[in-house]
């Protein structure tokens, strides 16, 4: 495939206007992107994670307005259609953000353990054992 | 090493049908008894009470790692130098418990691991039992790089030092490896001992399934690769 090929679908933006359902998607991502922002500043989240996130949001935004050069990923990455590719690009991102929730899980299972055990040693019953031993 | 600075610790999660001829038999040999509580619905942990062990209550199930791991805190906090982990439904013999804190006693080793594998009680053992068992100790040696015959034996026993220096993250069955890669990496000396498991239709129904030790596994898997 020649780099002319790769390139032909970039051109000039579609030159209609906006239809519903792009108005409705980028005011969704401006939200997700504000609040990534958001998160960032006020360390809600890593740096890293928040980088991750708002380039991801802004990526989606690009495909929404400039759907044909999602055509020239798709045709670098061997793939065929700008649409597989997004559908490809959504299920990653898609793991990504499962792997994320469930590490998260995982350390408030962890903080749980934690805090169950430090109840635990403090509400200690003592039995006979110890009552011999302290006489 | 005197008597009382030997631990018994027992993790418990409805074990109200058991627990109370397990802490019945050891107090015969043991002073000190911890049963921990992990959640039970039942009543585990006033049984366990009345039978004479010091009782500690996991508010909510956190897992037998977990309830291992406060048990050992505990202990640790009562100047225990030795502490045995025992389970709590009843398949291990309290006779063992003599040749499993000897060479910790003598100054042999750190981490004393009960094997069902070294005696021929080992012939007792269910068949898909075994079969799983020995799955694990293959996966012992590959991923844990560590040499036993049993990885997921209960009975146990830790030097002062070596409690101390075990920390199990692992809430639930994966502990088990977690431990060994502990024992693997700290470098803490360890040793096998021959002990005797007693199946029972109890203990078997509490014990693993195949698919409760692909679990163990996945578990085991995540908590390596996971932060």
């Amino acid at each position: 495939m020649t780099l002319a090929q790769v390139i032909e679908p970039l051109g000039s933006a579609p030159s209609h206007a906006p239809v519903g359902f792009q108005i409705v998607a980028l005011t969704i991502l401006a939200v997700f992107l504000v609040l990534t922002i958001t998160a960032g500043l006020f360390k809600k989240v890593t740096r890293g994670e928040a980088a991750f996130w708002g380039v991801v949001w802004i990526a989606a935004a690009v495909a929404i307005v400039r759907y044909d050069w999602t055509m020239v990923v798709a045709r670098m990455l061997g793939i065929g259609r700008g649409a597989d590719l997004l559908l490809y690009g959504s299920v990653g991102v898609m793991l990504v953000g499962f792997m994320m929730v469930y590490v998260r899980l995982r350390r408030l299972r962890r903080e749980i353990t934690l805090i169950t055990r430090h109840l635990a040693l403090n509400e200690a019953q003592r039995g006979p054992s110890f009552e011999k031993q302290k006489n | 090493m005197a008597a009382d600075a030997v631990f018994v610790v027992i993790p418990a999660y409805n074990e109200g049908q058991a627990i109370e001829a397990v802490v019945g038999r050891l107090r015969s040999t043991c002073e000190n008894i911890i049963v921990v509580d992990d959640g039970s619905d039942d009543a585990t942990a006033a049984v366990a009470a009345r039978a004479g062990a010091t009782v500690l209550r996991h508010v909510i199930n956190r897992g037998q790692g977990a309830a291992l791991q406060t048990g050992i805190e505990f202990a640790l906090s009562q100047g225990a130098q030795c502490i045995v982990t025992f389970d709590a439904d009843g398949q291990h013999r309290v006779e063992d418990i003599a040749a499993l804190i000897a060479p910790i006693q003598r100054g042999d080793a750190d981490i004393v691991l009960g094997s069902r594998f070294l005696n021929s009680s080992a012939k007792s053992v269910p068949a898909g039992r075994r079969f799983t068992l020995r799955l694990a100790v293959w996966f012992s040696r590959i991923v844990n790089r560590i040499k036993v015959t049993d990885t997921h034996n209960g009975l146990r026993a830790f030097s002062r030092r070596a409690a101390q220096r075990i920390d199990l993250k692992l809430d639930r069955m994966a502990h088990a490896s977690e431990l060994l890669d502990q024992i693997s990496e700290s470098r803490l000396r360890y040793c096998e001992v021959p002990v005797q498991i007693h199946y029972t239709d109890y203990s078997q129904a509490k014990g693993q399934s195949a698919l409760g030790a692909f679990r163990i596994v996945l578990h085991y898997i995540l908590g390596k690769v996971l932060p």
